[in-house]
């Protein structure tokens, strides 16, 4: 995947598209854990949310930029 | 003697005030650290990424803290959306008028204008992100103004610096020590469930005065409100909210059903006990004791919707033969009264079961299937969003006139403030004091920022010491922020203490450009003040109030001529959230409120029985010669609540009275289709007739009650 991606003529950081997607299988997957309320069974939900995300999108970033 | 005096302090905790001081100051002080911490977070990855200016970064955190996560994350999603529009029409804005700067003024005056009048339009915190989408396009283009070619590198610096701030507060204030938004939302539905159910049960006696039901209106209303108030702000901070998120609209909306078939009922009864019908009353009020039962199992269980639902169902089976059985033993001139009050009983009973049971369903997290999507609707007064709309267009006028004619170097500054503030302030009801405790504190954070910047910055090095200097005068914000005693003094302060320090890397020591600025900010602050004395405020003034009850009375017209598809609940929702407007300004006890009240009660009844009637109207077996009849009444009645008057008023009594006569006439070959029909014109003709409600001074002496069933 290229560094940098030029949407509509102007240079953006791939990483921020990236990012981006990242937080849309988070939503994706909170709308699953909600619809179950797994959620209930995690000590610290917002901690394990933020941490799921930095797994995500680390490993994302790591993999396509790697 | 003194021995026992000493005993009785020691066995309690000796000072009982310092306990609730403590626990009080405790939560102020997390708020103060989550502040402090999310902003000295995006003051270092600011000057970490080098951002060109980190203050604005940490002004947006200071804007967005709020002490429950559910507050932030919501207000922070609608600042990111208002963020990326008024930078996308900031670079529009830039990339049209380079070099024309009256048109460029002008357009970019308009559009915070418009915005500053579209938060009016909303609630919550999407308001919120109309503001900012004006603030924004400001920000990004008048640092620029002077230099075309700079905007996009403007722009994109301070979008990014902007989202920097909204993703560090939204992650401190949901990581660290978190106040949950939920527990309130979760602790007010149930306060409020057990309220109705235990109204319901304890009114078994039928009648209920006046005075209480209005009081019970205004508590049914504004949990109505406040319940979907809370409900947008939860869907942010929790999945398993946002996953219910359906579920409670409709919950709200059968919420609001129930409570309208109820107050319904007991109108209707009260009216037939002051027009000596006792007999049929008594016979109603037999009829709801069923119900009643239904709603009180042992005590334990009483607000438990898991055992109330099962009984409702079972109370349903019950009512009709028992109706039946309480006819026979009535006079038939009294059988279409008793009729009318036995429908309106078995309507609130199934939608008691379906409200109960939708409740017990959300308790046990039974979430399977989808259900039907509702919407709150809200009641907007589009000539109030108007006039914010002409004040914060003269205020950005008379500033870039000014600007213009006198090439001032910090125009730009004072334009920037003056955006920010009239926007903030254009949907308060009160923005002289929110405006005046503001400038307090911007003025008081200025003095600040001008010691930490000359005094105390100087003498050190790193980002430490950084913190060091200038974190003692920063605490003193958020704190006051916690303190209702002056609202606004603390955002003041943060604000003026933060962006007059314009921590920036490195630092640069320019005291004439300090008090220039310092200068500028105060006139553009001062300058939305003056706006708001020539173009005062609207929102709660008596101008409003009025149009606001016009706006109300009009329901029962949108009710008659509307569109039948999911009328019934924008009836229901619009209703209740302007009347919880207009009596949040409303003087208790005042002859407006009472007016008010009664209007509102007057309009809730009418218009869901109009609504009713049409829907029987609709059935395919009605028949048309009463078709014809029947639309007549319910068009002479949204007349009258178009212009109420004695003229009005007796058209629409003579109407449903026709109506009824024609209708009674074919009940003998179309019972299924005409029987419901007729009982909501009673209803119709019966709270027309009511010489409590708002139509007392219409009413003639000389409409006796004559039956003509």
């Amino acid at each position: 995947m290229p560094r940098e991606i030029a949407l509509a003529d102007a240079l953006v950081p791939g990483l921020l598209l990236v990012f981006g997607a990242c937080l849309l299988l988070l939503w994706l997957v909170d709308t699953l854990v909600g619809r179950f309320g797994l959620y209930r069974f995690v000590w610290h939900p917002p901690l394990f949310r933020l941490a799921l995300f930095v797994c995500m999108f680390g490993a994302a970033g790591l993999w396509l930029f790697h | 003697m003194s021995a026992a005096t000493q005993a009785t302090p020691a066995s309690a905790p000796r000072w009982p005030w310092l306990a609730a001081f403590m626990a009080e100051e405790r939560v102020a002080w997390i708020f103060v650290a989550k502040t402090v911490l999310a902003m000295y977070i995006t003051c270092w990855l600011a000057m970490l990424f080098q951002l060109e200016q980190p203050a604005t970064a940490m002004i947006t955190v200071s804007i967005v803290m709020h002490p429950q996560s559910g507050m932030v994350l919501a207000k922070s999603f609608y600042r990111a959306l208002g963020t990326l529009a008024g930078s996308l029409f900031g670079l529009t804005l830039m990339s049209l008028f380079p070099q024309q700067r009256e048109l460029f003024l002008l357009s970019l005056s308009l559009w915070v204008a418009l915005c500053a009048g579209g938060a009016t339009l909303y609630r919550n915190f999407a308001a919120y992100g109309f503001v900012l989408a004006g603030y924004t396009a400001a920000i990004v283009t008048l640092p620029a103004v002077s230099n075309p070619l700079a905007v996009f590198d403007s722009a994109v610096m301070r979008v990014s610096e902007v989202l920097l701030g909204i993703i560090v507060s939204g992650v401190v204030s949901d990581v660290v020590l978190p106040e949950r938004l939920r527990l309130l939302l979760r602790r007010s539905a149930r306060e409020y469930f057990a309220h109705f159910i235990d109204f319901a049960r304890g009114s078994t006696g039928g009648s209920i005065p006046r005075r209480e039901m209005e009081q019970a209106h205004m508590r049914f209303v504004r949990a109505a409100v406040q319940l979907e108030d809370l409900r947008a702000s939860v869907i942010f901070e929790d999945p398993e909210a946002r996953a219910r998120s359906s579920r409670m609209r409709l919950l709200n909306q059968r919420y609001m059903a129930a409570s309208t078939s109820f107050q319904s009922v007991h109108h209707l009864i009260n009216r037939l006990q002051r027009s000596d019908h006792d007999k049929v009353a008594a016979a109603l009020i037999a009829l709801y004791a069923p119900i009643g039962e239904a709603l009180s199992p042992e005590p334990a269980m009483q607000q438990d919707p898991a055992s109330l639902a099962p009984r409702l169902l079972a109370c349903e089976e019950v009512l009709p033969p028992l109706a039946a059985n309480l006819r026979a033993n009535l006079p038939q001139a009294t059988w279409l009264e008793f009729d009318t009050g036995a429908n309106l009983l078995r309507r609130f009973a199934s939608e008691m079961r379906d409200f109960t049971s939708l409740e017990a369903s959300l308790r046990a997290g039974n979430l399977s299937g989808s259900v039907e999507t509702v919407h709150f609707r809200r009641g907007n007064d589009y000539l109030g969003a108007g006039v914010s709309v002409l004040r914060t267009f003269l205020t950005m006028s008379a500033l870039s006139v000014f600007w213009l004619m006198s090439g001032w170097p910090f125009g730009s500054s004072a334009m920037l403030l003056a955006t920010i503030f009239s926007g903030l302030f254009g949907a308060s009801a009160h923005p002289m004091t929110g405006i005046v405790n503001t400038l307090i504190g911007y003025v008081a954070g200025m003095v600040a920022g001008y010691v930490v910047t000359f005094w105390l910055l100087p003498g050190g090095d790193g980002f430490t010491m950084l913190i060091i200097a200038t974190l003692p005068f920063l605490l003193i914000g958020p704190y006051l922020t916690t303190r209702n005693a002056l609202p606004g003094v603390g955002a003041g302060y943060t604000l003026g203490y933060v962006y007059i320090l314009a921590l920036k890397n490195p630092m640069v020591y320019d005291p004439t450009h300090f008090l220039n600025d310092a200068i500028a900010q105060v006139v553009g602050l001062g300058l939305t003040a003056v706006a708001f004395v020539f173009v005062p405020a609207v929102t709660g003034s008596g101008w409003q109030r009025r149009r606001q009850l016009v706006q109300l009375r009009r329901q029962v017209v949108q009710a008659a001529t509307a569109p039948l598809e999911g009328l019934l609940y924008r009836f229901e929702s619009v209703n209740r959230d302007i009347f919880q407007q207009v009596v949040a300004y409303t003087r208790q006890d005042s002859d407006e409120s009472r007016s008010l009240l009664a209007w509102a009660l007057s309009v809730h009844e009418c218009g869901r029985a109009v609504i009713e009637l049409r829907r029987d109207m609709a059935h395919v077996n009605f028949p048309a010669a009463v078709g014809t009849v029947v639309s007549g009444a319910v068009q002479a009645i949204a007349r009258l609540y178009q212009q109420p008057g004695a003229e009005a008023w007796r058209q629409a009594d003579a109407a449903v009275d026709r109506a009824i006569a024609v209708t009674s006439q074919h009940l003998e070959h179309a019972r299924g289709s005409c029987q419901s029909a007729l009982a909501h014109l009673h209803l119709l003709r019966s709270a027309l007739r009511d010489d409590e409600s708002a139509m007392a001074p219409y009413i003639q002496s000389s409409a006796e009650p004559n039956h003509a069933s």
